[in-house]
């Protein structure tokens, strides 16, 4: 859990894996044009959100891929925000259910 | 020994779903194929099927809402599962069509690592039929870790519902 805060908490990590949730499954290239930094930095950001589990890579065919991995984000939200923010965020989203029933 | 980086035959849109679970293999595999465990981290959704290789299964909560059905293409307990997917709770969903969920369970120390990748999804395809994985896979952690399941809004939409 620490290296997944610690990953989340540099601003061009966050650039990279809002770039992966807009486009999963980029390559080191497309996403390197994406960001004004070089290759090697991108790629020793690539890594630690690697190792935080917050992305994977896949080959297919001569490419290396990269996929966002939410999981470790849902386990934030599970294990923390719920428990401080959730009470508030269920009351909304019981009102906006029945709103709609109402329709 | 099949490489997991690579994507075989790996057409179209994919999403993948990574996390660890202090568990075994076998247990892994037992709360993936249990309709009652899999209810208990899946919205109370029931998976049934005999689990053979070409069998059907049917996700769902009988008489109340149909979820999902597919084919079960490669079963090979406790490693690894490939399904069709055909997504069957609303209009929207059912027009994405049929896609591909790969379950892959390996031991690393005294956890698992289980992996879901979710392929062969049309470009366009509505983010509600891959976009319940992360909830999916957190209760799965949290079940098999401490035996409870979540209460997070909406992780037990359908749970103790009944015709």
């Amino acid at each position: 859990m620490d290296e997944v805060f610690k990953a989340l908490a540099d601003p061009t990590r966050r650039a990279l894996l809002d770039e992966l949730f807009r486009e999963d499954g980029q390559t080191l290239t497309a996403l390197e044009a994406r960001l004004p930094m070089t290759r090697f930095g991108v790629m020793k950001h690539l890594r630690v959100l690697e190792r935080a589990n917050l992305i994977t890579t896949r080959r297919r065919g001569r490419e290396k891929l990269h996929f966002l991995n939410p999981v470790p984000i849902r386990l934030i939200h599970d294990r923390w925000v719920s428990k401080y923010a959730e009470p508030w965020a269920a009351t909304l989203s019981g009102l906006k259910q029945d709103l709609e029933e109402e329709e | 020994m099949m490489d997991r980086y690579q994507v075989v035959d790996g057409a179209g849109t994919m999403s993948v779903f990574e996390i660890y679970i202090k568990t075994t293999p076998e247990r892994l595999w037992e709360a993936i194929t249990d309709p009652d465990m899999r209810a208990k981290y899946s919205f109370g959704v029931r998976t049934d099927s005999d689990w053979s290789k070409g069998s059907r299964y049917k996700s769902g909560v009988p008489g109340v809402i149909d979820i999902a059905e597919g084919e079960n293409v490669e079963v090979d307990p406790p490693r690894r599962l490939v399904q069709t997917l055909t997504a069957l709770w609303s209009d929207d969903v059912k027009a994405v069509g049929t896609s591909r969920v790969t379950w892959e369970i390996e031991p690393v120390g005294t956890s698992c690592r289980l992996t879901v990748t979710h392929d062969q999804l049309p470009a366009d395809a509505n983010s509600e039929v891959y976009g319940g994985w992360p909830m999916i896979l957190s209760g799965l952690k949290t079940l098999l870790e401490t035996g409870e399941t979540l209460d997070t809004p909406g992780s037990l939409r359908y749970a103790g519902s009944s015709a």
